[in-house]
């Protein structure tokens, strides 16, 4: 018999106002004959830490956008995600790294109106590669799909855990964090191309074993990529993986945060 | 005021039996709302799902998701108090790299024994049927759908066919403004049952467009409708659970 507990206080703020709050706590017990029973039992010590996970989220977050503070604790630890909106522009941060990635955000590029997408190479930056790799192959991972073909020079470490969202839910199988990266890759960036600098979501769908990416920020403006996994060209990469600042996955309604982390990446589509 | 919520929900989910009981409050302050759970309050209501009844249902192989679920509510706001039982069905089937979703248990065997003998896409009839599911998925795109009368909304305040009411499906989510028990009235009753017929969606709705699995006589075949006019409404409704409620009638339209 295993035991899941947690903690979580949640709050919204519109520009320096709080519109929403909400407390959280409960234990799923799996019984040996495989079913969960779950209450909300308070463990005071959760809830203590969570809020004290809050305070520094408070503490940290700016006061001029659209702000969700998640302050959890589990019997593993605790997290403080933060989600910071701007228009069409979106991170998901902590406490840590708010400002840097604040700047990132500011700095992206303000998305012009949509234009088609062209079949033009991508430069994949500020870590945003770690989303293309999360949909093309960390999702096709947990539905039991092959893993997708990588070229030598690039590494993808995406390791699947249980994990639910509340202790309401079923755990399944979801990724932990997606880390890439790449070891003397070649580097010829294509005089033509797309530098993508933020993503706003993705999805994978197993019946077509098709992405979707949702480019918030580019060299080009927001635009959405619709393709089969298999036409990923990996043309080639550079430096360290770098943080990426924005990836809730939501797969059966459960809303998880996985951190990501991948170099600049150079990719094209047949 | 404080709204309170008390309950139980047993739910099977694609091969696990989970048992949840829970009790919460929540408040609106202003333009601040806050939830919070109240352990002390709840009080266990027993009840089992059964397993035996989802045997026919799992005999399918095309079954991609299979979630059931059956649940017991007490709420209270201010002096009013109301009670609710609900009862879930979902399952999404896939055949041939299409998906249907189904969100009541009858209608899963007829989509499934017709989604084996799908064939190609073919263009949409100009007259067809729409089946009771479908029909409760485009309502809230469809100007002549209403608000029907019944049961009560998350204030406890009374649904009538003129009343505004607001949506509250979990103490933990802000009430929000909704149309309750969305329905056709019934015109033109006579629906000619020769016509094809819309028996599920491929894609969730857009509009008035839909993408959906068609039966015309002995063919099955998936097509993109946009429905331009209604022409007939079935009497017979069936309650499904989108939104804050849709009754699907059996429907004739053009498009």
């Amino acid at each position: 018999m295993t035991r899941f507990a947690h903690a979580v206080h949640e709050e919204l703020w519109s520009h320096g106002r709080r519109v929403e709050s909400r407390l959280s706590y409960g234990e799923a017990v799996h019984e040996t004959d495989g079913s969960i029973t779950a209450t909300d039992t308070r463990d005071d010590a959760l809830v203590a830490r969570a809020e004290a996970q809050l305070e520094r989220l408070r503490a940290a977050m700016p006061n001029d956008a659209l702000v969700r503070l998640v302050a959890e604790s589990t019997l593993e630890g605790d997290t403080a995600t933060m989600t910071v909106r701007e228009g069409a522009l979106s991170i998901v941060t902590d406490p840590e790294h708010v400002q840097e990635d604040l700047h990132l955000m500011r700095t992206a590029g303000v998305p012009p109106a949509a234009r088609a997408v062209c079949r033009r190479p991508l430069l994949w930056k500020n870590g945003t590669a770690a989303i293309l790799l999360h949909e093309a192959h960390g999702h096709p991972l947990e539905h039991h799909h092959e893993p997708l073909p990588l070229p030598d020079w690039l590494h993808v470490e995406a390791p699947l855990i249980e994990r639910r969202q509340t202790f309401r839910d079923v755990p399944l199988l979801r990724m932990q964090h997606v880390r890439v990266t790449q070891t003397n890759a070649p580097f010829d960036l294509p005089e033509e191309h797309i530098e993508v600098t933020m993503v706003d979501g993705g999805a994978y769908e197993p019946l077509t074993q098709t992405i979707t990416i949702r480019v918030s920020a580019s060299s080009i403006g927001a635009f959405t990529i619709v393709e089969p996994r298999a036409n990923i060209l990996f043309l080639g990469a550079r430096g360290d993986a770098q943080r990426y600042p924005g990836v809730i996955c939501s797969r059966e309604g459960q809303e998880l945060v996985v951190g990501s982390h991948a170099p600049a990446l150079v990719t094209a589509f047949r | 005021m404080i709204y309170r919520k008390q309950g139980h929900v047993v739910r099977w989910e694609n091969g696990t039996l989970l048992r949840v009981t829970e009790s919460g409050a929540a408040r609106e302050t202003g333009g601040l709302f806050e939830c919070w759970p109240e352990p002390e309050r709840k009080r266990r209501t027993g009840f089992s799902l059964s397993m035996d009844r989802l045997k026919p249902v799992l005999r399918f192989s095309m079954l991609e998701r299979v979630i059931v679920s059956r649940g017991y509510a007490e709420h209270e706001y201010g002096d009013r108090r109301w009670s609710e039982h609900t009862h879930r069905f979902h399952a999404s089937i896939v055949h041939d790299h299409l998906r249907v979703l189904v969100d009541r248990e009858e209608d899963l065997e007829p989509i499934a024994n017709a989604l084996q003998k799908i064939g190609r896409e073919r263009e949409a009839p100009r007259h067809l049927r729409l089946a009771p599911n479908v029909t409760a998925a485009l309502l809230p795109f469809l100007e002549e759908a209403k608000q029907t009368s019944g049961g009560v909304d998350g204030y406890g305040d009374d649904i009538t066919e003129s009343s505004i009411n607001f949506y509250r499906p979990s103490y933990r989510m802000r009430p929000v403004r909704m149309p309750f028990n969305l329905a056709l009235d019934p015109g033109v009753t006579t629906i000619d049952e020769a016509l094809p017929r819309a028996i599920a969606l491929l894609e969730p709705v857009q509009g008035l467009t839909l993408r959906v699995l068609i039966e015309e006589e002995r063919s099955v075949y998936p097509a993109v409708v946009t429905v331009t006019g209604i022409e007939g409404v079935a009497a017979e409704r069936t309650w499904y659970p989108y939104g804050a409620g849709a009754y699907g009638a059996e429907i004739l339209v053009s498009a």
